[in-house]
Order: structure tokens, then C-alpha cells, then sequence
């Protein structure tokens, strides 16, 4: 009926190794086999788990990385993308999340920066500033093509973004989670755009995890789940449970250890905790004991939740209570004296110093355990290092190695070595077993498991939904800064449920 | 200073540039020595060496506290201009105010941390970067040390005054033993102290090491107020070795020497990579091509140039030889 | 805001008169035509350097080899024209030198992401110990008439000097809003990830704004051994400082992206009016530095407050 504007086929995705070499022999690849199309004059949306590959995908097409395998064609013509320019100029615009603009620049500047027309050399500001308006008026919008971007909102530096991208007689525009900070007016906006830019007979890729805004501005979805693809649907059929049952998947039968067992005692206890003055208060308890599990899609807030309980992020409200103290505004390190362990989400700029060997990594949180009278030990730290690297089964020549040389695995249990060693009351996981192999992570999930036996409360965020379910004696879900669900382990606590929660709030 | 700019060259290097960066130090010290003993007639007499010795302490001495600034990723160019008022206040209060010997240490060592305190102040928590703050500073300083000479200087000091380094032990000046201690005492408190751990965890990665629960605030704001300690430290030394108390004494020209010996000697601009050690190295290589250039009749003014060329080999070989993520 | 906006730079560039003004009624012959005509010739030569420096400071960086090649540049041109060259492809000798070093100076930014001010300041302490070594720490001076005049003669009227600063002064303003160059240089000093994904070379402009800062340090150098008909080997030592001031005065902000070349002329002019005017009153040169060192640290330290105030308000989503 309309014509394909782009045809993707067998897309496939190896995970890489730390040694940048890709992983090929193994099921778990990030693509494996996607197609997707897009035709003209149609809005596709794209939806899946964290995790589950739209970003990727659409990276592939954005000609940002490239393909392992599988084929992608632009107007009927088979084509391989050298970078981002590449794609721009074959018609494919990609609209990020974090938006692409020099602060400092006006919009006209920022929307011709690269290609500034000139006048007997000299740049021709006035042009510049008509075709600027220009666009933006195509677009319905009366932006001051003179305004600096640093004073725009995030809504109209997104207008001026999507008008650059339809200065390049783009064909093809990709949005990645484009609603995530605009007001209700602005989406209605956004979505106008939208409508207009598909009555124009553009093509639009739409990642979204929001329900709520398929339906108004969608033709038709597609499901990706674990890098495939697992089917779509037209958007007037769309129902809710279908598309949530494709997201989540089967129950699959992997065991999770679960030796340990709850106590009493209230170890975390966050009250009315505001993340932003705009989101509705927290609350979140953890026992002794206790594996709490977080959930929720990204940018849900549940890193900004963990690092406001560590004391590295402010909060707007609320308190927390942590071993029956009111702990907020503590430092790290007085909390890391009292019991409180933190394991972050980005291993290499948060976990590790990348510039030291294992002992001195794993030695960094507990140095007063391995010193006497202020002067290290040597002999108690290597002690110390020895010691974790057994415990953990770390893979490494010697304690003296350099935590840069690990596997992503090893890297990742020097710096639960490291938080072990201070021997921790509370340990706050941010998705603990992201980017390992399968071995290692099996070994982290008994870990934690094991931790838990000896009494110690852990609250573990995890967008895997098997370990997140799996491993938690409770659920909580967030979605946009606030806890939608407290939920008990239980043969009602499934993959389904949580997605729902996540993606639409409710049940 | 760019906290986290990216190597050029690669990511990791190899097992064998990584070790010649850990003891690039020792190399360079010790080709320079082999060379300078073949090359140079008289550069090893005793009296040729003791010299050398000499003249490296009292650089060495500030070149400890610059070292420590430079792992966290800052820069003090401060320094030299803190010599010189150290310099005039000793002078002064030794001489015409007849303070007692003790107090004026106390006064002059106090003078240099409250100053380093202030830089650290205004770098860590006024959010200005190093190098501006220090350099407005610097300038600030140089002011207030003339303001103290009024235009003149302070020569001819106390006998007990002047014994605190010229006292002659083992055929060297006390001020090289003062000089050593100090040394010892800080290799003790980086390579072995629960601090120096600290402080290479945060010229690594500020992030990493604020979220293992290392008190980066404070210690960014205590390595200015130590290397202007050590920069007073210095100067009370140099008024004794040359008799005399002067504001211009040290200025830019021994800031930039400083910084060349702690960067021969191993210490990486980036953060994290330095050592006591590797530092006095430093000093003793540059002082020994500075002898060789007074040996060899050559114009001190092109050992100001060369010392440039020095630093920047040893910036290019450091950026080859140090892993930086 | 807009207001604000407008209403600040309205600010800066009353500032120098309303300033101006202020010290005309309180020091006698501060007003005078021939002191004032002296204070824009001083503040010519912080204003050429500023006006390079300007570039430096947006793309995030900063330029303290000026007081080298202040002394250097016109050394080199000095010992040819006493050597017999002729005056012209002396000077060309001269500003080939500050072209040269500055564009090393881009070298090791671009290409051994030095950053830029430890190789400044390193290629400054070569340019000084050159500038001492090429005549043995002597000064020279007694040029041919026609180097002289450019420092001191007049042009229908006005000082050679302040055409000088004038030409660079456009030059500058030119690049930077005329020209897609100068779009590029913001964008560098703003977001460089949005640069190079359109394609453009960091390196480039880096050896570019190096370079030029080198040009304009040459160019005020001989400028001022023109109107000095002197030079001294440690001549450029006052004048780095006064750059740097020059410029922040300017409100060119050192997180970089933004600066204006007018602007920090007229920062220049502050300066030079202000030094003029503590001259005038006696206060010591070192005195005066204590004052500007202090002004430094405090604009920066405002200027950052702003930033963080603005960065908080915009903020406000996770």
C-alpha cells in the first residue's frame, strides 16, 4: 500500500567480551535475527523490557554501531551504514534522549552547525535565521531562531531537533522515549508534530514504554523481548494484556538459591522520601535478612532512590531511617562506617578505580580493617584480597592485577568483594549482574543469597525480570519517581505483573 | 584541569611500557647520572656531587607538596610566590623582630598552610579551577610579600637562626637532612598511609573513590594546604642557605622547575600516578643537567629552555607508559 | 531573563566609562587627552592578547606562554632588524615565531591531550629562556625609525597603536560572528560530542585558536617593543596576567562557550585605565596585582555561582 521505507532483516547482535572481541557461540546475544520494517506515512512503535534490544536496533539503523549480521535496506536498495552522518544523509534522522545541542549556540546556529551557508565568505546569518523559522514554522512552532538552546525547555530543544532533522529531508526519524520530560501540553505538541510529519508521508520509529500514548499517536507496535523479536500488532487491535504477556515472556526454569530467610528487625525504612519536589513520596522498608528486590523500567528512578539513601543524592523530602537512625544528609563514608553498602550501577566510573590492582580496589571501602595506627598493612591487606578472590572465585593471576585487564564478571565481584569487606548491614545493589556471563552470574546470585542467610538486609535493583522475581522476597516497582507496588514473593508474583506495573502503573 | 581527559594513544599498555612507567623515574635518573659521569669531566668528584645534593634538597622539599596537588589533578602554581613571602617573613621576624627560633618556623609554616588552605578552599568548594585559583592567588601573594619587604631585604640574619640548616652534619648542611625527613616522612604517608591510598583513589577517579567513602573534600583542600607548607618550608631554607630573606625568592621560574621534577619524576597530570620517591628522582635528574650546564659553560638561560623540552618528553613518554581509563 | 541578559552587557560596556569617569574626578589628570591617549595605548597591547585569548578560554582552555612570547617574538624581530634585515621580514620573522609556537602549543592539546595549561605554560618558559639566551639577558632597543613609528606615530590623528587594536579587535569579532569558523569554535567550547558528529575536526580548530593566540601574543609583543623602541627580555611578564583579566573582566566564561571579542577589549581597557589610574595614585605595580589577582578569583567564583544557580533551576525531572 505505501511504500517500505526501510527493511530490516536477521539484525543479530553479539555481546562483547572485555576484550572487545564479540561472544558468537552462545544464545544470549543482544540482536538475534530482528527484522522490523517501516513504511511511509506510518508511526511503528517499538516496545520491550529494559534490556531488551530497542535501543540497539535503532542504533543500527541510526547507522551509530554497526550490524554482526543481517541486512538493512533504504528504499528498496540494500545499504550499509559508515556512521551517523551516513545515515543522515541517506534520510534517516535519530532524535535521542539526551539531546544533541550546543547550549551556548542559538537555535539557527545549532541547526546549521556544520553547514553554515555563506555569502562571499562570510556566513550568512540572515539566511540562516529565515531557513531556521522557516522550519520551525512547518512545524508550528514560533521559536525566535535567535533564542540561546540553554534557554529553551526541553520540549522545544526537542522541536528544534526534530526541525534540523527535517532540514536534511530526512525520510525517516527515530524517537527514542521522546514524552519522557514533557508536560502534558507538550506531548499534545509533540504528538501534532507527529501526525503532521506522517501525513507528509514520513516514516516514524517510536520506542516508548507508555501505553497511554501508542494508542494516539501509533499504527501499529512491535514486541521485542531478549533481542528478538516476538511479534507486533495493529494498533486497533491493540489490547494491553497481549502486548505485556509479549513483553514478559514465560516463566523460565532457572533455580534461584533461596536459603536464606527474613527477620524481624527493620534495617532500612524510607519515609515520604521525595525524589523531586514534583513526585509523590516514598516509602520502602528492608529487613534483616531480607533480599528486596526494585524494579521498574529505566529512568523509573530507582538509581536516583538507592544513591538518596547512600547519601550522594539530595532528596526533596522525606527521610531515612536507616538501623533506627535518621540518616539523612550523611556522608558515604559515615555510612559506610555504620553498616551501609552501596554497589553501583556503572562499574568502571563508580565501582572500581580503574588505575589500581585488585587488592587496592577491593582494600578501598575497609582501609581502616587492614591498617594499624593509620599505615596499611600489606600482609593483612593481601590477606584480605586472597581471601575475597577465593571467596568469590575471582579469575586473576594475583591480587597485584589490574582491575582494567578483568572480565566484566570479575571486575564486577571485586566490587562486591570490596563492599563485603566492610562488613555491610545493608547492601543496596544496582543491577549487580549486568554485562557478565552466565557462570558469573550464577555465582553472584548464590552470593547474595548467602549474604542474605548471614543476616544482612539487601535491597537489589535488577531489570531482569527472572532475577528480580527469582531472587527478591518482595517486590517494590517504581514508574516516574514514585513506588506503584509492594509486592510478596508468591506464585502470583510473575513476569506479567511486573511489566504491567512498570509500564502502566496499575494491574 | 581536565579531570578525566582521555589518553590519546590506546587503552591499556603494555606489560612492559607499564612497568618502565612505574620506574621511568629511576631510568631517567640513572641514564642522566651514567651520561653526565662519561660525558662531563669532574661531575663525579665528591665535591661536584655533594653539590648536586645540596641543591636538590630545597626543591625537593616543594616539590613533595606540588606532587601531592598534582595527583589529585590540580596544579598549585602558587608555590614559588609562597617561597618568597615565606622567605621576607622569616627574614623579618628572625632578624628585626628578634623572635625566638622556634616561633619563627611556627610563624612561617603557618603562613604557607593557611595560604595552601585558602587555595584549597576556594579550588574545592568555590568551585574555581586549580589554575586559575592559583594563579590569581600567586599573584595576590607576590603582592603581599612586597608589601611586606617594602622594597627591601632582610640579609645578615641570626646566628641561631641560620644553624637550623647550615649546621654541618656528616660534611653535608643540616638542611639537607631536614630535607630528607620531610621526604621519608611523606613516601611514609602516600605509599604506605591509610591518606596516600586516598589520595591516588581520587586523582583516579573522583567518583569512585567519593562513593567508597573517601572524604575527597577534604582531601583535595589538604594537599594545597601541604604544599604550602612545604613551599614556606622551602623558603625558610633558602633564606638560610643564601643569608638572605627576599620577596622575589622562588617565584614562577621555581614553580615551573618544581613541576618538572614531579613530572620526570613520574607524576602523571592526570591524577592518581606519583610518588615521593619518583619526585626527589626528579629533582636530582634536572639538578644534574643543571650542574652539567654550569660544567660545561653553557648559558644558564638555555637551561630555563631546555628545561621545557625536559618536561615535555617526559609528558609524552608519561602519556605513553600510564594506563589511563 | 532576556532583560538580565541585555541588561548586563548594556553594564559591561558602561562600565568602562562610567569607571572612567569616576577616576577622572577623583585623580587629577586622569581626564587629560595625552594620559587617557597613554591608557589606550597600554591597553592596546592587553587588548590584542586578549582578544586571542578569548578564543582559548571558550574552547575550555586557557594561554599562559603569552609573557614568553611577549619578550620573545620581538626579540628575535629586534636582533634581525639590528642585524641589518629589513624591518618588514623582520616583523614576518617575529610573528612566524608567536604562529609557530602557538600552533604547538595546539599540537600537544589536540593531538597528546596536554592540557593546555601545563604546555602553555612550559612553551612560555621556553619562549622566556630563548628570549634571555638570544642576546646573553640583554635588552636591545634603538630600532629603525620606520619600527618605531608604528609603535608611536598617528594615523589622520590617531595612535598607529590603537588602529592596530582596532583591526584586531574586528578581525576577531569577525571570525567569531562572521564566519562558520567561529560557529565551530563556540560549538567546541560548548558541546564537542555535537561537533563531531557533524563531522568536524576538534584538532583543527584547537590548532587554529592556539595558533592565532600565538600570532596576537607576537603581535602585541612587537607592539609594545615598537612604542618602547625597547626590548627587554622579561617584558611580557605584566602583561599575561592583564590578558587573563582582561577577558574574565570581559565576561568570557572559563567553563567555555562564551565569550565576546568586544567584550573583552573593553575588559582590556578596564584594566589599562585601572593600572593607569593606581599609577597615577603611586600605588606599586605588585600592589596593583594584588587587586587584579583578587578580582580574578572573584568573577570566576560569581561567574560560576550564576552557572550553578541556572544549571539548578533547568534541572527538575530525575
Amino acid at each position: 500500500m505505501n511504500e517500505t521505507l526501510i527493511a530490516m532483516r536477521g539484525i543479530t547482535k553479539f555481546i562483547y567480551g572485555s576484550d572487545g572481541k564479540p561472544i558468537r557461540n552462545t544464545d544470549v546475544k543482544i540482536l538475534n535475527g530482528v527484522d522490523f520494517d517501516l513504511a511511509a506515512g506510518e508511526v511503528h512503535v517499538l516496545v520491550g523490557e529494559n534490556g531488551a534490544g530497542k535501543s540497539t536496533l535503532m542504533k543500527i539503523l541510526g547507522g551509530i554501531i554497526p550490524p554482526d549480521a543481517g541486512e538493512l535496506h533504504i528504499g528498496g536498495q540494500k545499504v550499509d551504514l559508515l556512521n551517523a552522518r551516513d545515515a543522515r544523509e541517506k534520510g534517516i534522522a535519530f532524535i535521542h534522549q539526551e539531546l544533541n545541542l550546543c547550549p551556548n549556540l542559538d537555535v539557527a546556529h545549532n541547526m546549521f552547525l556544520g553547514r553554515e551557508p555563506r555569502r562571499h565568505w562570510v556566513k550568512d546569518a540572515a539566511t540562516m535565521y529565515e531557513r531556521s523559522s522557516a522550519l520551525l514554522q512547518a512545524l508550528s512552532c514560533d521559536l525566535d531562531p535567535r533564542t540561546l538552546v540553554a534557554r529553551l525547555s526541553t520540549a522545544q530543544q526537542q522541536i528544534v531537533e526534530i526541525a534540523k532533522a527535517m532540514s536534511f529531508a530526512s525520510r525517516v526519524v527515530i524517537m527514542d522515549e521522546p514524552t519522557a520530560s514533557l508536560t502534558k501540553r507538550e506531548i499534545d505538541v509533540l504528538f501534532d508534530l507527529i501526525r503532521r510529519m506522517r501525513a507528509d508521508g514520513m516514516g516514524i520509529v517510536y520506542i516508548s514504554h507508555r501505553f497511554e500514548e501508542f494508542l494516539e499517536v501509533g499504527d501499529r507496535l512491535s514486541v521485542l523481548r531478549d533481542g528478538r523479536s516476538v511479534g507486533g500488532m495493529r494498533m486497533s487491535d491493540f489490547d494491553p494484556d497481549t502486548v505485556i504477556h509479549m513483553m514478559a515472556g514465560h516463566a523460565i526454569d532457572e533455580m534461584y538459591p533461596r536459603t536464606h530467610a527474613v527477620q524481624d528487625d527493620r534495617v532500612l525504612e524510607v519515609q515520604g522520601l521525595r525524589l523531586t519536589p514534583r513526585t509523590p513520596p516514598i516509602d520502602l522498608t528492608v529487613n534483616r535478612g531480607e533480599v528486596v528486590g526494585l524494579g521498574g523500567l529505566v529512568g523509573s528512578g530507582r538509581t536516583e532512590l538507592a544513591k538518596s539513601i547512600f547519601g550522594v543524592r539530595a532528596f526533596a523530602g522525606g527521610q531515612v531511617r536507616y538501623l533506627g537512625r535518621d540518616t539523612t544528609g550523611w556522608s558515604p563514608g559515615r555510612l559506610i562506617a555504620a553498616g551501609m553498602a552501596y554497589l553501583s550501577e556503572d562499574r568502571k566510573t563508580e565501582g572500581l578505580v580503574l588505575g589500581m590492582n585488585i587488592r587496592e580496589n577491593t582494600s578501598l571501602a575497609s582501609l581502616s580493617s587492614v591498617a594499624t595506627l593509620g599505615l596499611i598493612s600489606r600482609r593483612k591487606e593481601q590477606t584480605q584480597a586472597a581471601g575475597l578472590i577465593a571467596q568469590l572465585s575471582i579469575v586473576a593471576q594475583s591480587a597485584e592485577q589490574a582491575v582494567a585487564t578483568l572480565s566484566g564478571g570479575n571486575q564486577q565481584k571485586c566490587v562486591l568483594g570490596k563492599w563485603l569487606s566492610t562488613e555491610p548491614r545493608l547492601l543496596i545493589l544496582d543491577e549487580p549482574t549486568r554485562g557478565i556471563d552466565v557462570g558469573a552470574k550464577a555465582q553472584i546470585h548464590k552470593l547474595i543469597d548467602q549474604i542474605a542467610g548471614t543476616g544482612v538486609a539487601v535491597l537489589m535493583i535488577s531489570s531482569e525480570l527472572p532475577e528480580l522475581i527469582g531472587m527478591s522476597d518482595r517486590v517494590y516497582i517504581m514508574r516516574a519517581g514514585a513506588v506503584v507496588a509492594d509486592l510478596a514473593a508468591g506464585p502470583e508474583l510473575t513476569q506479567e505483573q511486573v511489566v504491567a506495573y512498570s509500564c502502566l502503573g496499575e494491574r | 584541569m581536565a579531570k578525566g581527559a582521555k589518553r590519546p594513544f590506546g587503552a591499556v599498555p603494555g606489560r612492559m611500557a607499564a612497568w618502565i612507567g612505574r620506574h621511568v623515574s629511576f631510568f631517567i635518573f640513572a641514564v642522566l647520572a651514567v651520561l653526565a659521569t662519561l660525558c662531563v669531566r669532574n661531575f663525579a668528584a665528591r665535591d661536584n656531587l655533594v653539590i648536586i645534593l645540596k641543591q636538590s634538597a630545597i626543591p625537593a622539599v616543594a616539590c613533595i607538596g606540588m606532587t601531592m596537588v598534582l595527583m589529585t589533578g590540580g596544579i598549585d602554581l602558587s608555590l614559588g610566590y609562597i617561597v618568597g613571602l615565606a622567605s621576607i617573613i622569616a627574614g623579618i621576624l628572625a632578624k628585626t623582630l628578634l623572635l625566638p627560633v622556634p616561633e619563627v618556623v611556627l610563624a612561617v609554616l603557618l603562613v604557607g598552610a593557611l595560604i595552601g588552605l585558602a587555595n584549597g578552599l576556594i579550588t574545592q568548594y568555590l568551585r574555581v579551577p586549580a589554575f586559575i585559583a592559583t594563579l590569581g592567588s600567586g599573584y595576590v601573594i607576590y603582592g603581599l610579600a612586597q608589601i611586606v619587604s617594602q622594597g627591601s631585604i632582610v640579609n645578615r640574619l641570626p646566628k641561631g637562626f641560620l644553624a637550623i640548616g647550615r649546621t654541618d652534619v656528616l660534611g653535608l648542611p643540616s638542611a639537607v637532612f631536614i630535607a630528607a625527613g620531610v621526604a621519608l616522612g611523606f613516601h611514609i604517608l602516600i605509599s604506605r598511609a591509610i591518606f596516600g591510598r586516598q589520595l591516588r583513589a581520587f586523582g583516579f577517579s573522583p567518583k569512585a573513590a567519593a562513593l567508597s567513602g573517601v572524604p575527597t573534600a577534604r582531601i583535595n583542600v589538604l594537599v594545597y594546604a601541604i604544599s604550602g607548607t612545604l613551599a614556606a618550608l622551602a623558603g625558610l631554607l633558602f633564606t638560610i642557605r643564601v643569608n638572605a630573606a627576599q620577596p622575589n625568592m622562588g617565584g614562577g621560574v621555581f614553580t615551573f622547575e618544581v613541576v618538572t621534577a614531579a613530572i620526570v619524576g613520574g607524576t602523571s597530570l592526570f591524577g592518581g600516578i606519583g610518588s615521593v620517591a619518583g619526585s626527589i628522582l626528579g629533582v636530582l635528574s634536572i639538578k644534574i643537567i643543571e650542574n652539567c650546564i654550569n660544567l660545561l659553560g653553557v648559558s644558564y638561560h638555555l637551561y630555563l629552555a631546555v628545561q621545557g623540552a625536559i618536561i615535555l618528553v617526559a609528558i609524552i613518554v608519561g602519556n605513553l607508559t600510564h594506563h589511563r581509563a | 531573563m532576556v532583560i538580565a541578559h541585555l541588561a548586563r552587557r548594556a553594564a559591561l560596556f558602561a562600565l568602562p566609562l562610567v569607571l572612567f569617569l569616576v577616576m577622572g574626578s577623583l585623580i587629577p589628570h586622569f581626564l587629560d587627552v595625552s594620559n587617557l591617549l597613554n591608557v589606550v595605548r597600554q591597553s592596546s597591547i592587553i587588548g590584542i592578547c586578549a582578544v586571542g585569548m578569548t578564543y582559548v578560554i571558550i574552547i575550555k582552555g586557557i594561554d599562559l606562554s603569552l609573557a614568553g612570547l611577549l619578550a620573545f617574538c620581538p626579540m628575535i624581530s629586534g636582533m634581525l632588524m639590528l642585524a641589518g634585515v629589513g624591518t618588514v621580514p623582520a616583523i614576518a620573522a617575529g610573528l612566524a615565531a608567536g604562529i609557530g609556537m602557538g600552533l604547538f602549543n595546539g599540537l600537544m592539546v589536540a593531538t597528546l591531550a596536554v592540557p593546555a595549561f601545563i604546555t602553555t605554560l612550559v612553551v612560555g618558559q621556553i619562549a622566556s629562556g630563548l628570549a634571555l639566551i638570544v642576546n646573553g639577558g640583554r635588552s636591545i632597543g634603538a630600532f629603525p625609525a620606520g619600527f618605531v613609528f608604528i609603535g608611536n606615530g598617528t594615523l589622520l590623528g590617531i595612535p598607529l597603536s590603537d588602529l592596530i587594536l582596532i583591526c584586531f579587535l574586528a578581525l576577531g569579532f569577525f571570525i567569531q560572528r562572521k564566519t562558520a569558523l567561529g560557529n565551530h569554535i563556540n560549538a567546541l567550547g560548548g558541546h564537542e560530542s555535537v561537533l563531531r558528529q557533524e563531522g568536524i575536526s576538534a584538532s583543527r580548530l584547537q590548532f587554529f585558536v592556539f595558533g592565532f593566540s600565538g600570532f596576537c601574543a607576537a603581535v602585541s609583543g612587537l607592539l609594545l617593543s615598537a612604542q618602547m623602541d625597547t626590548v627587554h627580555p622579561t617584558q611580557g611578564d605584566a602583561y599575561q596576567l592583564d590578558a587573563i583579566a582582561a577577558c574574565i573582566i570581559g565576561g568570557v566564561d572559563l567553563a567555555g562557550g562564551r565569550g565576546s571579542i568586544p567584550m573583552a577589549v573593553m575588559g582590556a581597557l578596564i584594566i589599562g585605565g585601572l593600572r593607569n589610574a593606581l599609577d597615577l595614585l603611586g600605588v606599586h605595580p605588585f600592589i596593583q596585582n594584588i587587586f587584579i589577582g583578587s578580582v580574578i578569583i572573584l568573577i570566576v567564583f560569581l561567574g560560576g555561582v550564576v552557572r550553578r544557580r541556572n544549571e539548578l533551576a533547568t534541572r527538575g525531572t530525575l
